[in-house]
């Protein structure tokens, strides 16, 4: 019996004679923030993948609770629709317009209820599909580099998004990235994929609000870039 | 041997800078004459090339008449009811054809293009029917199907349904897969997948699809009105040869090109009603 929203146990996904994931244990809490950093190429978007359901190649034994929700790192807004269409799509239950609106309103976009996607810049299209993760009310959220083709100023206001949104909603959160302060920023715990398994994992115990000029907040950052294998005087200019 | 080179380099001119911006341009009138007014003059300057070739006699009036003796022509027809039965008969052929076609193809190609077995055992078969000229099918729709309607109708739906099926089912294969991947994770069902994700994905190579069928539909009925008629265009043209009307098969080719340009403003039409998130058109 256990009480994780997703418990992976020697989880292996091979492409070919390579072993991208290779023995992989991770759990995550229900309501745990989890980052996951790793080199491109380290498997982090193919675990996240198969958390998802959209791996059906993939070994081993993956637990997840099934109410979840996946944010790609593309929108992937169905063009066709309007905006509050897109958020509505697949959705159940009772009143879904009333619920597909509150969840716009929570992502600032209610006045974009009726826009079609293509005229939304690339914050506001993520925004949508944050909230159409949202809607659903999940017990799990599976980030998948979210804002990694965003702009710096829009990233920083994403993050903050986020971290309401996910202070409000408490799901469990499995976020992928491979940007160090982003993981640091938002997560309770901050794990590090590297030869197809978690090589470090860290619980992220820093006094909020958390500051990237923190001391403690640098150390962490220093240990985790040397864990990424990141060169020792690169790390040094980014200290 | 010794080589000189020059100390210093001359100096060279520093490049000008170049202005990029300029005065706006004034949108005078010919943005403001509407769009297809503006489409139609290259047609309206054609005739009034062939009026003037007419009345300075670069044309024999014998061999190519004059504007106004096919308009005259066409007046007379008009007049008595003969010009609206022939092209009446021809336009309800072609929209027979092209119904048949448009759910023959279109009913065909989401079958293959929705299943791996479908694909596999129809699309061959569908680039094989492609490759097969459909006018060399005529002399067969004849002997079974007799010189009615039928292989009327059927020689113009095979054409719209092979322009049909190749547009539509390699559309719907190149039907964006994150796309079905991000609707896979919002739990949706098979049905709207198909409804609300493939097929919305599919429609502008269908409709690209349509454009090409329509063109296909036209020239299928010029073949297909040689098949022994008494009403329709193809019949017309077939009396202006035998009686050596050239005023009537000068008509008749523009009744074909009025009807195509009609043809395609009805796909752009549809293209602008369907396609309006394309361009984030607020519709109507």
């Amino acid at each position: 019996m256990s009480t994780a929203a997703i418990d992976v146990r020697g989880v292996r996904r091979r492409f070919g004679s390579r072993a991208v994931l290779d023995g992989l244990d991770l759990t995550v809490a229900p309501d745990e923030f989890v980052a996951m950093l790793g080199h491109s190429g380290s498997g982090k978007s193919t675990l996240l993948r198969a958390l998802a359901g959209l791996d059906p190649d993939v070994e081993g034994s993956l637990r997840i609770r099934p109410r979840r929700s996946v944010v790609f790192q593309q929108p992937r807004l169905l063009p066709w629709k309007r905006v509050l269409a897109n958020v509505t799509f697949g959705l159940g239950g009772p009143r879904p317009r009333e619920r597909a609106l509150a969840a716009l309103a929570e992502v600032g976009l209610t006045g974009h209820a009726r826009a079609w996607p293509v005229t939304l810049s690339g914050g506001e299209a993520q925004r949508v599909a944050l909230a159409r993760a949202l809607v659903r009310e999940p017990d799990v959220l599976l980030l998948d580099e979210p804002f990694g083709a965003l702009d710096a100023l829009t990233r920083l206001r994403m993050h903050v998004l986020l971290r309401d949104l996910c202070a409000r909603h408490r799901p469990a959160v499995l976020f992928v990235t491979h940007d160090v302060d982003e993981a640091l920023l938002l997560a309770d715990r901050v794990v590090v994929l590297r030869d197809g398994r978690i090589s470090l994992d860290r619980t992220v115990e820093l006094p909020a609000p958390r500051r990237r000029t923190d001391t403690a907040f640098a150390a962490l950052r220093t240990a985790l870039l040397r864990e990424l294998g990141v060169p020792e005087e690169i790390v040094e200019v980014t200290a | 041997m010794t080589v000189v080179l020059p100390t210093s380099a001359p100096p060279a001119a520093e490049p000008a800078l170049h202005e990029l911006a300029r005065a706006p341009r004034r949108r005078g009138r010919v943005l403001r004459v509407p769009r297809w007014l503006r489409a139609l003059s290259g047609p309206a300057l054609l005739i009034a090339l062939w009026w003037l070739a007419s009345a300075t006699g670069v044309l024999n009036p014998q061999l190519f008449p004059p504007p106004a003796a096919v308009a005259a022509t066409a007046a007379r027809l008009a007049a008595d009811g003969e010009l609206q039965t022939h092209v009446g008969a021809s336009v309800w052929r072609v929209l027979q054809g092209t119904a048949y076609g448009v759910l023959g193809g279109g009913a065909v190609a989401v079958l293959a293009g929705l299943s791996r077995v479908g694909a596999d055992v129809i699309d061959s078969t569908m680039q094989v029917a492609k490759a097969v000229p459909n006018f060399a099918l005529t002399p067969l729709l004849i002997m079974w199907m007799g010189i009615d309607e039928g292989p009327k109708v059927l020689l113009i739906a095979l054409g719209v349904g092979i322009a049909i099926y190749i547009n539509t089912y390699s559309a719907i294969r190149g039907v964006d897969a994150q796309l079905v991947e991000a609707a896979t994770t919002l739990g949706v069902g098979r049905a709207a997948m198909v409804l609300h994700v493939i097929l919305p994905g599919a429609l502008p190579g269908f409709l690209v699809g349509l454009r090409l069928a329509l063109s296909s539909a036209w020239l299928s009925l010029i073949f297909a009105e040689t098949i022994n008629t008494t009403e329709g265009i193809g019949f017309l043209m077939a009396r202006a040869q035998t009686l050596l009307q050239f005023d009537l098969s000068v008509l008749v080719l523009l009744l074909y090109a009025v009807i195509g340009l009609l043809s395609y403003a009805l796909v752009r039409f549809l293209e602008r009603r369907l396609l309006g998130w394309r361009r984030g058109f607020e519709g109507a």
